[in-house]
């Protein structure tokens, strides 16, 4: 194009009757430039799919190599069998055999009393060390058992309840209420109160510090607030009032490239 | 070459990949020699064929003997730590909690700069915990640093890189210092967090990976190297952390997302569970659909699968549904055997995760309804 606009302004400035007279300049529209991204990003989706094309003939080649399924079968089904596991119910056989060890875990187990672990936990026939409280109060998975009386505890300030298991915390709040007995609450930690008898709440009666199940210690400096379960919310013209805190807007999230539901945009999960 | 020339190839390309993809799933379908090729059961009909009986759950013996209340928000992940019964979940709400399993007892309450969190995991040593969300970045929480003075605990790391939110994220067994992501942006991550800097990237955008948003992400816990990843494109890949150009293999089946994946308790299978309702079993060293679990029903409503945990011996797989139900699949008959979503004191809304204790003694699952429950086996134990 330039030089067509040299051609013409020579031939003006020249202005001389045997330069010969072109035609008016033209404008044409401007040359189409090519799509260099695109072409880029084509490009290497191309290579990509080639490359995947080379994987695939890879893998095609090495499946007739392939154990049988039948053979993953006997391995999955050979180590099911052989792992015990805590989840899995006994089978009526040992429970009809077991009768006889729960009319004997009946009466307070001592040295015996990993036999009733044993029984209450579900051993198959092979009685072997169960994995339940030992009675020497090796608690820590205790209440998940049903069987030992905890005669003495690990630690000296630990403590036995009622409903046989042992309380971890130093401060010796007895929350082993979990068990299904009635365990006062009692709590010898400063500054600690009890919430429903359930569990003992350090600082519970500070607002924002989430211990208690329920917001019944959130007690809040300004009368014209209200407990949230974790904060004092306010009025707004309350001076220097924590505000209840407000639900954030969702962020501008990528959806996915082939997604056709709103569950790929994780912000319909907040919803 | 021509932009209609490379368009060309693509559509070309494309049809050699479908090809291919369909040659290796006829191939493979005729190495399931157990049972039926129409529907895959090869493991149900190898265990029927074996004369093993199913598991038979009475009416307490699985009971939910906690229930774990805090929390103001949908519960959307839970980890358990390695060697305590301490759980970590994290909330709509914007926190995350750490409670003692046993007791009840929160012994933290994170408040998180971002309220929009989707994962959470607790370190091997129980010392830290990390957690993602919409802001993209992993941050990581040190339990025994103090508070600031607001109450808080601070940040000890953020992990930024992703360019998609962080949908999920684990630690490599017995490393502190490592994680694995997973995110929206196609991608996985494996990050050393004294650094902050990611060691490896997993797919993306000009290498063989995942072509839709990764969901989820499962270490081998036999060989830490192997991780499995889930995806909104409907498969799930296998990944070496020595070779992060291309996943080992991929794994179709699914027709739709794959929210969730976890590896067998042996190291060579692992789980799937996908919104096309269906649970899957898979196995790394070959490759094979070993089992589909799948449960008609009489109306239409497809139940998509939100997170599935195997039981310590793998018998049990624990499927939570977006229903609200919870199924207890017999994983080598493929039957459900119970449905925690049924029973008493169960959850009143979706069951959105659900977590293992490291024994194998207590599964924890975390719920819409704000609430998270512990379930053990009961005997005898009254439900509280």
């Amino acid at each position: 194009m330039a030089e067509s606009y040299r051609v013409v302004a020579t031939a003006k400035s020249g202005c001389s009757s045997s330069v010969p007279s072109l035609p008016p300049p033209c404008p044409k529209s401007p040359p189409e430039y090519p799509d260099l991204y695109g072409k880029r990003r084509e490009m290497a989706k191309v290579q990509m799919l080639e490359r995947e094309i080379g994987f695939l003939e890879e893998e095609l080649k090495s499946v007739d190599s392939l154990q049988p399924a039948s053979r993953c079968c006997k391995e999955v089904t050979e180590f099911v069998v052989a792992n015990p596991d805590p989840l899995m119910p006994t089978n009526r056989k040992n429970r009809r055999s077991c009768r006889f060890w729960k009319w004997l875990c009946g009466i307070p187990c001592f040295n015996f009393s990993w036999i009733c672990c044993c029984c209450y936990s579900g051993c198959s026939l092979r009685i072997h060390l169960p994995r339940c409280c030992d009675c020497n109060c090796n608690c820590d998975p205790c209440d998940l058992c049903n069987c030992c009386s905890c005669i003495r505890c690990p630690a000296p300030n630990w403590r036995c309840c009622s409903c046989r298991s042992c309380c971890p915390f130093p401060c010796s709040c007895s929350c082993c209420c979990p068990c299904s007995c009635s365990c006062p609450c009692s709590c010898s930690c400063p500054r600690s109160s009890c919430c429903r008898n359930i569990s003992c709440c350090s600082d519970c009666c500070t607002c924002g510090f989430p211990s208690c199940p329920d917001c019944s210690c959130c007690r809040c400096s300004f009368p014209e607030c209200s407990c949230c379960t974790w904060l004092c919310c306010c009025p707004r013209w309350t001076f220097s009032a924590p505000k209840c805190p407000k639900s954030p807007k969702c962020p501008e999230v990528r959806l996915c490239s082939n997604c056709t539901k709103t569950c790929c945009n994780p912000c319909c999960l907040f919803f | 070459m021509s932009v209609a020339e490379l368009k060309a190839r693509h559509v070309a390309a494309t049809e050699t990949v479908n090809s291919l993809r369909e040659r290796l799933q006829q191939k493979r379908l005729l190495l399931l020699d157990t049972d039926d090729l129409i529907e895959v059961v090869a493991v149900a009909g190898y265990a029927k064929a074996h004369g093993k009986s199913s598991v038979s759950f009475g009416a307490t013996d699985l009971v939910c003997c906690r229930t774990l209340q805090g929390h103001t928000g949908k519960v959307y992940s839970l980890d358990w730590t390695p060697e305590k019964n301490r759980i970590v979940s994290a909330s709509q709400d914007g926190r995350l909690i750490v409670w003692n399993a046993l007791t009840s007892q929160k012994t933290h309450a994170i408040k998180l700069p971002c309220a929009w969190v989707m994962t959470c995991a607790f370190s091997p040593t129980g010392q830290f915990v990390a957690c993602g969300g919409l802001d993209s970045v992993c941050s990581i929480f040190n339990l025994n640093s103090p508070s600031d003075k607001d109450g808080n605990l601070p940040e000890s790391k953020m992990l930024s890189g992703h360019k998609g939110y962080v949908s999920s994220c684990q630690y490599v067994p017995d490393e502190d210092t490592h994680l694995i992501t997973s995110s929206g942006d196609h991608t996985c991550v494996l990050w050393d967090i004294t650094t902050g800097l990611r060691t490896s990237v997993f797919g993306g955008e000009f290498q063989s990976g995942h072509t839709a948003d990764v969901l989820s992400v499962s270490i081998n816990g036999s060989n830490s190297r192997m991780f499995v990843s889930g995806s909104c494109d409907s498969t799930a890949r296998l990944w070496d952390t020595r070779v992060a150009s291309r996943a080992v293999r991929t794994f179709h089946g699914h027709e739709g997302d794959v929210n969730t994946v976890k590896f067998f308790p042996d190291g060579n299978r692992f789980g799937t569970g996908s919104d096309d309702g269906t649970c899957r079993l898979f196995d790394i060293r070959t490759g094979h659909q070993l089992q589909e679990y799948y449960q008609q029903h009489s109306d239409d409503e497809v139940r998509h699968v939100t997170s599935i945990a195997f039981s310590i011996s793998g018998r049990l797989l624990f499927a939570g549904y977006s229903n609200g139900d919870c199924y207890v699949w017999d994983t080598l008959l493929a039957q459900v055997v119970l449905n925690l979503g049924s029973l008493q004191n169960s959850h009143e809304s979706r069951i959105s995760c659900l977590g293992l204790s490291a024994d194998g003694s207590a599964l924890c699952t975390g719920s819409y309804d704000t609430n998270l429950k512990i379930w053990a086996f009961g005997g005898h134990r009254k439900v509280i």
